[in-house]
């Protein structure tokens, strides 16, 4: 019987799990208290599960298109406790990812801006720095518009 | 298996259906208007990424505003339009023309016209279903507020992309790029409007650089073009491409990948290689035609 109990309440715990990671992404306050104190135009949000690893990945990836002479904020919001262990990274065809410049840790200095020197298709993509996926997260990135360069 | 046992279990199946509502079930299409039918050859998951790559709402507006350009009501699409939009091809180009313009009026903070666009878009969100991702009370009860101006631009961008996703997880991915086509193709339209008199270049590089990005507007309809209405726009899109044939744009570099530490303490990027975009006046005016001609038929038709 005690066999049988535990058995049903692992169950139960991997099945609630299961369906509660799917649904792991940040709350939408969250997302509204990062877009709001960027002190630029919100643009869209980026909100990623960040799944625990021993890696730096994997998290979240997304295609955006920006125009270019406009300059754009990248701001990088985390659950207390996550502050600097995530990144932001904008990156594109010639700058790939693993080069690029643009990322932000979201401790020291928890956004960027950039001036799309070009309009087309860039990536923005949210992870976990190297080694520091211990524990399950959620993260969100928000673009926004700074004005024109 | 004694009944304590079945009593369990039957506690663990019950909360887990529980967790279970408004998943999948919620993600089908509602059986009114049809999947997405999108053309087999191309990658459903890849379409719905360029779909959301699209840009915002609110972005041509807010470059407009930072020019100091006067607010004009006469570049907006006429609410009263939004009765003709008798189909939901209309009704989903519509959506994102009507979004647009609310990026506009956001951006200017004229609030009694916000509410007359809030109307207008929370009508065709409810004859497309989605409108439980419109929250048109709280959005009008801030239109009303003059101190929450960045609480109702958030929420109306923040409204539109909700909308916008929920098409697509719901296969109805059409609608979805109907939408984006809207936006896209409403700040356009205000740009070379604007651009008329101002005569910037700001603009026109804005205009010029949309080249690249008409061409993954194109592949995206191009992936409904069994869907009814798609062919029609779909050639109007081409003719504007061709036009764009003329434009060129070359890649250029100077120095290093510069990382600037402003007074604020803002870390400003700026990177070496940028595109030049060359486009004689005669190539801008036909372009601009070609726009001002397909958005104008959008709402008349």
């Amino acid at each position: 019987m005690k066999k049988i109990t535990i058995m049903m309440f692992v169950l139960s715990v991997f099945l609630l799990g299961a369906k509660i990671e799917t649904k792991a992404q940040c709350k939408q306050t969250m997302v509204y208290d990062c877009a709001t104190k960027t002190k630029a135009i919100y643009l869209r949000d980026f909100n990623a599960k960040l799944k625990r690893t021993d890696g730096s990945g994997p998290g979240g990836k997304w295609i955006v298109k920006l125009n270019k002479g406009t300059r754009y904020r990248f701001n990088l919001c985390t659950p207390s406790g996550f502050e600097g262990k995530v990144i932001l990274t904008l990156y594109d065809s010639t700058h790939p990812e693993g080069t690029s410049k643009w990322t932000t840790k979201g401790k020291e200095r928890a956004s960027f801006d950039t001036i799309a020197t070009r309009s087309g298709a860039y990536y923005v993509s949210i992870k976990f720095a190297e080694g520091q996926g211990k524990k399950k997260t959620c993260a969100v990135g928000i673009l926004s518009f700074v004005g024109k360069n | 298996m004694n009944k304590k046992v079945l009593i369990y279990l039957g506690i663990i199946i019950g909360t887990f259906s529980l967790f279970s509502c408004g998943g999948e079930e919620d993600k089908k299409p509602p059986k009114h208007l049809g999947g997405s039918g999108v053309n087999n050859t191309i990658d459903n998951t890849a379409i719905n990424k360029i779909i959301e790559s699209f840009s915002s709402p609110v972005e041509m507006a807010a470059l407009i505003e930072d020019m100091k350009v006067p607010y004009s009501k006469k570049y907006l699409v006429p609410t009263d339009n939004a009765d003709d939009f008798d189909t939901n091809f209309k009704k989903a180009l519509g959506l994102g023309m009507l979004s647009s313009d609310l990026g506009y009026l956001n951006v200017y903070h004229k609030q009694n016209g916000i509410v007359e666009y809030l109307t207008a878009i929370k009508r065709i969100s409810d004859d497309l279903d989605i409108d439980k991702y419109f929250d048109f009370q709280t959005l009008k009860r801030l239109a009303s507020n003059n101190d929450n101006l960045d609480s109702l631009m958030f929420l109306s961008v923040h409204s539109y992309h909700q909308m916008d996703e929920h098409l697509r997880e719901t296969e109805r991915s059409d609608l979805s790029a109907l939408m984006v086509t809207g936006v896209w193709i409403e700040g356009l339209f205000l740009a070379v409007k604007v651009n008329e008199y101002a005569n910037s270049n700001t603009l026109r590089d804005r205009i010029g650089g949309q080249k690249t990005i008409l061409y993954d507007l194109i592949k995206v309809l191009k992936a409904f073009s069994s869907k009814p209405y798609f062919n029609d726009l779909i050639s109007k899109f081409v003719e504007l491409q061709t036009a764009y044939e003329a434009v060129q744009i070359r890649t250029e570099s100077s120095g290093e990948v510069q990382t600037i530490i402003e007074d604020d303490g803002t870390e400003l990027i700026i990177d070496n290689e940028y595109t030049v975009v060359d486009m004689t006046d005669e190539q801008l005016n036909e372009i601009a035609k070609l726009i001002e001609n397909i958005r104008n038929s959008l709402i008349k038709e």
